[in-house]
């Protein structure tokens, strides 16, 4: 999967896979496409609650542009953090709030995933999407 | 029946299934096992045939209804040898009832309890609330580096101890207790014991009275009944010492605006409607399981247990279970970089049906220093191809993503 890939392109290339092992090694790629949060930067702050696994996300804003930096334990994890990665790229603050954590559910992610995972998702989107109302 | 073959698998509708495009291999029976087909219709036939409330009714159904519901006790009272048995939503539901019934009725300040860093949390918390409501001291007796429990530090514990609770088998290792000994100390010192069997009873026989125990608390649907229905099992001297839990129909002997009387035997800690379909279908897998030897059975899934173990160790997975003579066929595991739900999300992907997770036992996590394992668990219905099958996709899963 190119670097450069759209969230359109993303969803079109989900939505062709049908075996769930292939779709799921597509989401553990994507984890490729996260800038990485360090270790020492995770704590209660950038924690996301809910999620069964250790999940960290920060959000800055910079030349009015939204920045993910993000980390897990587990790679389906850090591939759904991917995939919001590859949402939010390139895009203002304001364009990123008019995202709906919707089009997980159309490339058909979340039917992989188990109910704690795919719960875990909405609360990674939640909280990014609540630091950037607050950041902006 | 033939034990193991596809007799045995025929009874079970639900492995017939496909699990994304897949053959189930369930193996995730510590959890819940699975219902034969006799479970199934009998349940089906009491809705169709015979639904109504048990105990006070002169009508047939409620007399049918009444019978199925009191059947499912008697043939608990026989299989397990048991004095007195409770009907209780399950195996936490049975321990709750013994601290509320027995507990607050027969401890007070300062007195202790012996628990175990081996038990699930349906037999910690609530101890720790009637602790904190109480003012009574709880003592755990650690888990050693050899997965069995501190014999010397149980001893010296029960110094003052009114009541010892402890877990028979392992829901994560595995690992059967010494409880003969453990109920012989605790006895030796004056102090109560519960046992939780939900983990022991639908591997092995257990003599409620030879063992010796004053409570046992297990679940129908650990052992092929069905969910929502268990029993505590109720030595008598210990029974006469509970005081009932919860009011309402069925559990009064007469009520006035005065105040109200109580039944004398078990119906006193079964307040409202009981679990009618449920013990129905509970009382059908016990008869099922009638037909099943027991002691063959638990040495088949243990020599497969050891065989998956040892093929695990050799993937570089750490094994947290020893599988000796009497412990059950559940096998915890980690891999060294993989994720535990990763690899369960992917096992699931191919059918496989395993658990990850801390499994309710946290406190033996964490002295294990660990925070979840991959839990893979067999019964009955679970063949050696399927073991086989489960080892070949780990190691195609560890190829293609580790």
């Amino acid at each position: 999967m190119s670097d450069l890939i759209t969230l359109e392109e993303l969803i079109e290339e989900f939505q062709e896979v049908e075996d769930k092992m292939e779709r799921l090694e597509m989401v553990f790629e994507l984890s490729e496409e996260v800038d990485f949060l360090e270790l020492e930067y995770w704590n209660d702050l950038t924690r996301v609650r809910g999620c069964q696994s250790e999940a960290h996300v920060l959000v800055t804003i910079e030349s009015d542009l939204v920045k993910l930096k993000a980390g897990a334990d587990s790679k389906l994890v850090q591939g759904l953090m991917g995939i919001l990665t590859i949402a939010l790229r390139d895009i203002s603050p304001t364009k990123a709030l008019e995202l709906t954590p919707e089009f997980a559910g159309e490339m058909g992610v979340l039917n992989s995933l188990s109910p704690s995972r795919s719960n875990g998702f909405r609360n990674m989107f939640d909280k990014v999407m609540k630091e950037i109302k607050e950041k902006m | 029946m033939e034990l193991w073959g596809e007799d045995m698998r025929e009874q079970f509708p639900i492995l017939q299934r496909e699990v994304n495009g897949h053959p189930l291999v369930y193996l995730d029976n510590a959890a819940t096992t699975q219902k034969p087909k006799v479970v199934i219709d009998a349940m089906n036939d009491y809705y169709s045939n015979s639904n109504a409330n048990v105990h006070r009714a002169v009508h047939t159904l409620a007399g049918e209804a009444t019978d199925g519901y009191e059947a499912c006790r008697t043939t608990l009272k026989k299989r397990f040898n048991a004095e007195k048995v409770i009907i209780t939503g399950g195996t936490t539901e049975a321990i709750n009832l013994v601290a509320h019934a027995w507990g607050k009725a027969n401890l007070s300040t300062g007195d202790a309890i012996v628990l175990t860093e081996m038990e699930h949390h349906s037999d910690i918390v609530p101890w720790q609330m009637l602790a904190k409501e109480l003012d009574i001291e709880l003592r755990y007796v650690p888990v050693q580096e050899d997965l069995t429990l501190d014999m010397e530090i149980f001893e010296a514990s029960l110094e003052g101890a009114k009541l010892v609770c402890v877990v028979h088998i392992s829901n994560v290792l595995g690992v059967c207790n010494p409880v003969e000994k453990i109920i012989s100390l605790a006895k030796q010192n004056g102090a109560r014991v519960l046992l939780d069997a939900a983990q022991s009873v639908p591997h092995q026989s257990v003599d409620f009275q030879e063992l010796g125990a004053d409570f046992m608390a297990f679940s129908a649907h650990k052992m092929c009944g069905p969910t929502g229905i268990g029993a505590l099992l109720v030595a008598n001297d210990a029974f006469e010492q509970m005081e009932p839990f919860m009011g309402g129909g069925d559990m009064i002997e007469t009520v006035s605006i005065h105040g109200s009387t109580y039944q004398t035997n078990e119906h006193k800690f079964e307040a409202g409607t009981p679990k009618i379909a449920e013990a129905i279908g509970w009382n059908a897998a016990l008869n099922w399981m009638d037909n099943i030897d027991l002691e063959s059975e638990h040495s088949r899934l243990l020599s497969l247990a050891r065989w998956l173990s040892q093929e695990l160790r050799s993937m570089g997975m750490t094994v947290y279970g020893r599988h000796d003579e009497h412990d059950a066929a559940v096998v915890s595991f980690l891999h060294p970089t993989m994720n535990s739900e990763d690899l369960a999300h992917l096992l699931d992907a191919r059918g496989f049906a395993v658990r990850t997770g801390h499994h309710c036992a946290q406190p033996l996590l964490e002295r294990l220093k660990i925070t979840g394992t991959v839990r893979a668990s067999l019964y009955f219905y679970n063949s050696k191809e399927e073991v086989e099958k489960f080892v070949k996709q780990l190691s195609e899963i560890l190829e293609r993503f580790a």
